[in-house]
């Protein structure tokens, strides 16, 4: 579908300015970045703005998928458990995966996938 | 107000079969499960999930209506804070008790030493997952085994996390 690590890098870290998302898009991550960081912003005014973008349905769909997900990667954060395929899709055990991915997420442009290709 | 008005007249016969179910289990709520009644698969797997994770499972029922009614209050939840587990209250659980739970826990007498370990588990988790780490996990060890710990943390997780969305959509208390 398109979604590349660079795509991936500027929606977590520049999507505000970026000129890779939509209005739409960028309403999106705005209230999935709130929602896990400031959720008190969320207000009447926010749900307003965000029913200009998406329906209800689509909203309750957002809204749901978001809290889910942070509720989850939250918890798999203190697990400290390592992806179990290196970015060009080798199974790995933990202590590669740990070498490759680094001890705190990144983007796989720092280096996992650098890393990935030096087996040695 | 809810920000998203909740499905009046529910046609999905699952979800009115689950509605029902809310006032004989009171959680999620059935405000809740109208709200995600916009989306009926999200309404069926969440619904689901939750009523799961509460009322089955090996870690005490009791213990995660505490934990439950905890996040709750760390999350901003009105909504939520205000249900309660009628089962739980049958079993012995106390106002004094959730008060305890949400606030003084560490100190109170009226926690076994494993309950305080899961409710600091709770506790942590979203104001500082820091202090989750190998020690932490360790002494939970003491207390639990490996699936209770995934149990709870599960449970944590799913909660936690449908409570923040939950909370900002503006869902009054029900008292």
């Amino acid at each position: 579908m398109g979604l590349t690590e660079e795509i991936l890098d500027d929606g977590i870290e520049n999507y505000q300015k970026s000129k890779n998302f939509t209005k739409k898009e960028k309403m999106a991550l705005l209230y999935s970045e709130l929602m896990a960081l400031n959720p008190e912003k969320i207000n009447s005014d926010f749900y307003k703005n965000l029913k200009q973008f998406f329906s209800k349905e689509e909203i309750v769909e957002l809204g749901a998928f978001i809290g889910f997900n942070i509720g989850y990667h939250t918890f798999f954060g203190t697990l400290n458990f390592y992806p179990m395929f290196s970015p060009d899709g080798r199974l790995v055990d933990q202590h590669e995966s740990r070498r490759i991915y680094g001890d705190s997420p990144l983007s796989h442009l720092k280096g996992a996938i650098e890393r990935s290709k030096n087996t040695d | 107000m809810s920000y998203i008005e909740p499905v009046d007249n529910v046609k999905n016969e699952k979800i009115k079969e689950m509605l029902a179910e809310c006032e004989k289990y009171n959680i999620p709520g059935d405000l809740f499960l109208r709200i995600l009644a916009h989306v009926p698969g999200y309404a069926e797997s969440l619904y689901d999930a939750m009523k799961r994770s509460l009322y089955s499972g090996n870690v005490s029922h009791k213990l995660k209506e505490l934990i439950r009614i905890q996040l709750a209050y760390i999350s901003g939840d009105r909504y939520s804070q205000s249900l309660r587990s009628e089962i739980a209250q049958e079993e012995g659980l106390t106002e004094d008790d959730i008060q305890s739970a949400c606030d003084d826990f560490k100190k109170s007498e009226r926690f076994s030493e494993e309950e305080k370990w899961a409710l600091s588990f709770s506790y942590f988790m979203y104001r500082e997952p820091s202090k989750i780490d190998s020690k932490f996990y360790k002494t939970g060890k003491l207390f639990y085994s490996e699936a209770q710990i995934m149990e709870m943390g599960s449970f944590i997780a799913l909660h936690y996390g449908l409570q923040v969305f939950m909370r900002t959509l503006n869902l009054n208390s029900i008292q």
